[in-house]
């Protein structure tokens, strides 16, 4: 029993940033309606930012995030401007190849300034443990899934209260509609675009006192996360945040009750047998 | 800009042409980009000591240098390239396993000597290849030897293994398996993971609760650290940890005093170990890169040499650097070197491997007796801090 909790618990953990990155694609999916296949790169910056301001600034990684999440809305913003918004209207496929090279240009100019090192961040709290119950919690897990949780729940507050919010989700249900009614659509493309480079980047600061970087670990996260948010739905921000964390206890259990080496195979295949029951995703709407 | 410029046609064209006209040519395939690079480096820094000293023997080689990346298939290319193209004498490399098991097949299909440094899979050397030899010791001394140490220290019953499903890990843990059914030991857990997954959470939860005496991890670099974290956090506690090689012994791994005390590792090389120049060795390589030596710079350094030596002392002719290799042997930091056949392994050096314990951040030799000189292991495993 104690197994099975301790186990659940690390997944919902886990799960938590997972969902963070995912949340990210899914705004960004709804929104413009481009896959950002760039979107792991985007942690990996994050990642990135977060050692340079812990080597050089000697700053927390939980307290860079103060830094990093401004610096990845301006890159994601930027990155929306000069690219993502000249291919908006263009065929899909010429979308994917913009991010997907996007991608392979971001990881390899990484590596070409920071090597392709594995580079560890080593806090005081790196180690350390939270006792529950019989339970043990990483600490540094545990911090960045409140912060997660608090993150997200202020987007919540964002998307569902604020005029900015519901424009962004005005401009998701329906682009011409909203732009109709008045919402300036760029604008919020750009905002959504933002966002989304924001809580990639937040969710690479969070990980990496407990995980290593190196220039190729976007791909990992983007695999993810466009598993999450079709497993969610896309475009649904409630449907990734319970992908992610589905997709971070699947793969715990699978581990614990199968095999470690196997576990992505049981992510695939619950993938695949939620497509076949519910196309559209767990919370996704048909558009048919 | 015009320095630069001429710079730029004097390192890029001048220096290899120059070198060119003199000395046997020798290709390397080492991983210097790509994830196996951190130790990819170490190799690279080996072979640049063992260039230092066959300038000084004026000895004269020109090497070759290919960058696998890690790859088997780029590994393949490179040595078609040394072989057809630049004609090398011979090759040292690569790094890798599976690197070194792909390139082993064209070795012997180009007829090219291929040494390799430090690659463990058994295989490279059990296939009846007589144009591949390995300098150090196969992926079943990594386990045998640990778990000598770990007998004669203690009696541990029950063993629980976790290891990264490559070539090398598979290899390492299978004999491990093996050697622990002929030790009495009981194989509880047998746990291979893909490497570079954030959470090894699970599968050491699952560990845990068998209380196993002891663990045997099989990583390369960042991936020991994540485990022994994580251990840490879960509160595994055996006997001991075992650590095969690859990531447990480098100084990055020791560095981190909090998990790495009392791990075990067994390793090709140590600096403490009584072979002629070993000390030398070490203390050079920390002067020159300032880094602690780890073994993989050892043995690339020792094979280096020995290729360099017989390559120029054959004159390039492929068929006799073969031949010298076979029935020479060799005396230098790694220890009496000589290339044999036996128990199904062909021209495979019969390295004897050592175990070594992270004492307080710094590595020393434990096991076997005649090369540790003394010193002691501390078992069993207090408990963490």
């Amino acid at each position: 029993m104690i197994v099975f909790l301790q186990s659940v618990l690390s997944g919902v953990l886990i799960g938590g940033v997972y969902a963070l990155v995912g949340i990210g694609l899914t705004i960004i999916f709804g929104v413009m309606r481009v896959i950002n296949f760039a979107h792991g790169e985007l942690v990996m910056i994050g990642m990135y930012l977060t050692w340079i301001i812990f080597t050089g600034l000697a700053i927390d990684p939980f307290v860079s995030i103060l830094i990093s999440i401004p610096a990845m809305f301006a890159v994601g913003a930027l990155i929306q401007k000069t690219l993502i918004n000249r291919v908006l209207g263009a065929l899909p496929e010429n979308q994917i190849l913009l991010t997907v090279g996007l991608g392979l240009v971001l990881s390899n100019l990484v590596m070409l300034f920071f090597t392709s090192d594995y580079r560890i961040l080593t806090t005081s709290y790196s180690s350390s443990t939270l006792r529950l119950a019989g339970l043990s919690v990483s600490t540094p897990l545990a911090i960045s899934f409140a912060i997660t949780s608090a993150i997200t729940a202020l987007l919540y507050w964002f998307l569902l209260k604020t005029d900015t919010g519901q424009g962004i989700r005005a401009t998701a249900q329906d682009r011409d509609a909203a732009q109709l009614m008045g919402i300036n659509v760029k604008r919020m493309s750009l905002l959504a675009f933002g966002i989304g480079a924001a809580l990639a980047g937040t969710a690479g600061a969070l990980i990496s006192p407990t995980y290593y970087i190196f220039p190729q670990v976007g791909g990992v996260f983007t695999l993810k996360a466009f598993v999450i948010v079709v497993l969610g739905g896309m475009g649904s921000v409630l449907g990734a945040t319970l992908g992610g964390v589905i997709i971070g206890v699947t793969e715990s259990l699978a581990a614990v009750y199968i095999s470690a080496g196997m576990k992505e195979l049981f992510v695939y295949v619950l993938f695949l047998i939620v497509l076949l029951f519910r196309p559209a995703g767990l919370l996704g709407r048909s558009r048919v | 800009m015009k320095t630069f410029l001429t710079a730029a046609i004097v390192l890029g064209l001048g220096l290899p042409s120059a070198a060119r006209a003199e000395g046997v040519k020798i290709g390397i395939i080492n991983s210097m980009t790509g994830p196996e690079a951190p130790i990819g480096e170490s190799l690279t820094n080996g072979i640049k000591l063992a260039q230092d000293d066959l300038a000084k023997k004026n000895i004269k080689v020109e090497l070759i240098w290919e960058d696998d990346t890690g790859k088997p298939q780029v590994a393949m290319s490179a040595i078609e390239k040394l072989a057809t193209r630049d004609n090398v004498a011979g090759v040292v490399g690569p790094y890798t396993s599976a690197s070194a098991n792909a390139v082993a097949k064209q070795a012997q299909r180009y007829k090219v000597p291929l040494l390799v440094p430090v690659a463990a899979k058994e295989d490279i050397t059990r296939q009846g290849y007589e144009w591949v030899f390995r300098l150090n010791a196969p992926a079943n001394v990594y386990a045998q030897v640990l778990l000598d140490a770990v007998t004669q220290l203690g009696k541990p019953k029950t063993m629980a293994l976790i290891y990264e499903n490559t070539d090398f890990g598979t290899s390492t843990a299978n004999t491990a398996k093996e050697y622990a059914d002929k030790k009495g030991i009981k194989v509880v857990a047998d746990e291979s993971y893909s490497k570079g997954s954030p959470d090894y959470r699970s599968t050491l939860t699952k560990v845990k609760a068998l209380s196993p005496d002891l663990v045997f991890m099989v990583s390369y670099v960042a991936d020991a650290i994540l485990l022994m974290r994580q251990a840490r956090e879960m509160g595994l506690k055996p006997q001991a940890f075992l650590g095969g090689g690859a990531g447990f012994t480098t100084a990055q791994f020791a560095s981190e005093k909090d998990i790495s005390n009392q791990v075990l590792t067994s390793t090709q090389w140590t600096d403490d170990v009584p072979w002629p120049g070993a000390k030398d060795f070490a203390t050079r390589y920390k002067a020159k890169f300032n880094k602690e030596p780890p073994y993989h710079a050892a043995c690339a350094y020792a094979a280096m040499m020995i290729m360099a030596e017989v390559a120029s002392k054959q004159g390039g002719d492929r068929e006799k650097v073969r031949s010298a290799l076979a029935s020479g042997s060799w005396n230098g930091i790694m220890g009496d070197v000589k290339f044999e056949s036996y128990e199904g392994y062909a021209n495979q050096n019969r390295h004897p491997m050592l175990v070594q314990q992270i004492q307080d951040g710094k590595y020393v030799t434990v096991f076997p007796d005649k090369f540790a000189g003394g010193k002691k292991a501390s078992y069993p495993f207090p408990g963490w801090k």
